[in-house]
């Protein structure tokens, strides 16, 4: 039986299709959670179900929650390559915009900077956010260089994540929804 | 009893196109004499940190999680009936809706298959709400999902466990260890055929 994602919106950018994620995601991000490349997003994770548990996770998110994470979708591939959108676990103090590229081949093209930009305008136009951060280690600094592309800059002033398991982090605040009109 | 010409297992009506927390996950109500199960909701989140934050009921079922340990595994378990289709229903009492606990169907990745599961919160036990509700899921899983015999992994020495299923007609069939969880038991539960 295939599972159902309600109402999990799917939006469509020049070359991406962003949708909800599935249980066939889920090769591609255990490739990804289990490298160096998660280093960042808490990984790397080599036990496939605990890497199930963060797909599941992603995808419950949503309910409840009201906005998540959209799997990356080139529109010339079937497989997701990444994820974007919104993030609030427990102990995140707010609402944050997240996304990780799953392997280098995707880097470089600007889908990560295409993806988020679009799933930041729903989040503002259809989804009520009035402000949103984003939290990125000090040392990513492929995250930080989108962050900047995407506007943001650094809020002195935000709290960071209380989670150890992140360690630490800066506090990149997006523009506001009025500034991007 | 249901009027006939209801459905057996009727979904929730969805909302319109959530702005907000709105979404809910498309799972079939089941109905028992002294129960609803219903798909998970987000106000059952605060039963579920109780349950997590208490030791001695949350050993059998992996262990105790923080508060945000706890949220972690009701998103997962949300997100189950998502990827799967089918996941754990909140057990609630049909009269007052307080929520009970959890059965279902449980197949995480590297699980061997998928097995029958449940959870008491607590105050409900004793009285054979659980049992109801475990029976009642494992029909659905024989009657709707087409589901063979089912598989429940219990915790060597969680007693309680061991007696609902073999309540449920399930025997002992090996001692297995289930990565990242130690060592289970597999108790066999009747297969669709021996239960008519």
């Amino acid at each position: 039986m295939t599972g159902t994602a309600p109402h999990i919106p799917t939006l469509e950018t020049e070359r991406l299709i962003l949708r909800a994620p599935q249980a066939g995601d889920f090769d591609a991000l255990a490739a990804f959670m289990s490298s160096d490349r998660a280093r960042f997003v808490g990984g790397p994770v080599t036990l496939r179900r605990d890497i199930w548990r963060i797909l599941s996770n992603i995808a419950g998110h949503w309910v409840l929650r009201g906005f998540g994470l959209w799997a990356i979708v080139p529109k010339a591939d079937y497989n997701a390559i990444g994820v974007t959108g919104g993030w609030r676990p427990e102990t995140w103090p707010e609402r944050e915009i997240g996304w990780s590229l799953w392997n280098t081949g995707a880097e470089g093209k600007g889908y990560a900077h295409e993806a988020t930009a679009a799933a930041r305008a729903h989040l503002y136009d259809h989804m009520g956010w009035t402000t949103a951060v984003s939290y990125i280690n000090p040392n990513n600094t492929r995250s930080a260089a989108l962050a900047k592309r995407l506007g943001c800059s650094i809020d002195k002033t935000a709290q960071p994540p209380h989670d150890d398991a992140y360690g630490p982090c800066n506090v990149f605040r997006h523009p506001a929804p009025e500034a991007l009109q | 009893m249901m009027a006939s010409s209801a459905p057996k297992y009727p979904r929730r009506r969805h909302p319109a196109p959530a702005t907000h927390t709105t979404l809910s996950v498309d799972a079939p109500i089941i109905e028992t004499e002294r129960l609803i199960l219903r798909g998970p909701e987000a106000q059952d989140f605060e039963p579920h940190a109780r349950f997590f934050a208490d030791e001695k009921r949350a050993w059998g079922f992996g262990g105790a999680e923080s508060r945000n340990g706890a949220w972690r595994w009701f998103a997962s378990s949300i997100g189950h009936w998502l990827l799967h289709g089918y996941g754990y229903w909140t057990i609630t009492e049909r009269d007052t809706g307080a929520v009970l606990g959890i059965t279902g169907l449980w197949h995480p990745e590297g699980w061997p298959e998928a097995e029958l599961g449940w959870v008491a919160f607590e105050g409900a036990e004793g009285k054979g709400l659980i049992h109801e509700a475990a029976f009642a899921a494992r029909q659905y899983a024989y009657d709707q999902l087409g589901f063979g015999a089912l598989p429940s992994y219990i915790i060597p020495g969680n007693t309680r466990s061991v007696a609902l299923a073999e309540r449920l007609g399930a025997t002992y069939e090996t001692t297995f260890e289930n990565v990242g969880h130690g060592p289970s038991m597999i108790y066999r539960h009747p297969s669709p055929e021996d239960i008519e």
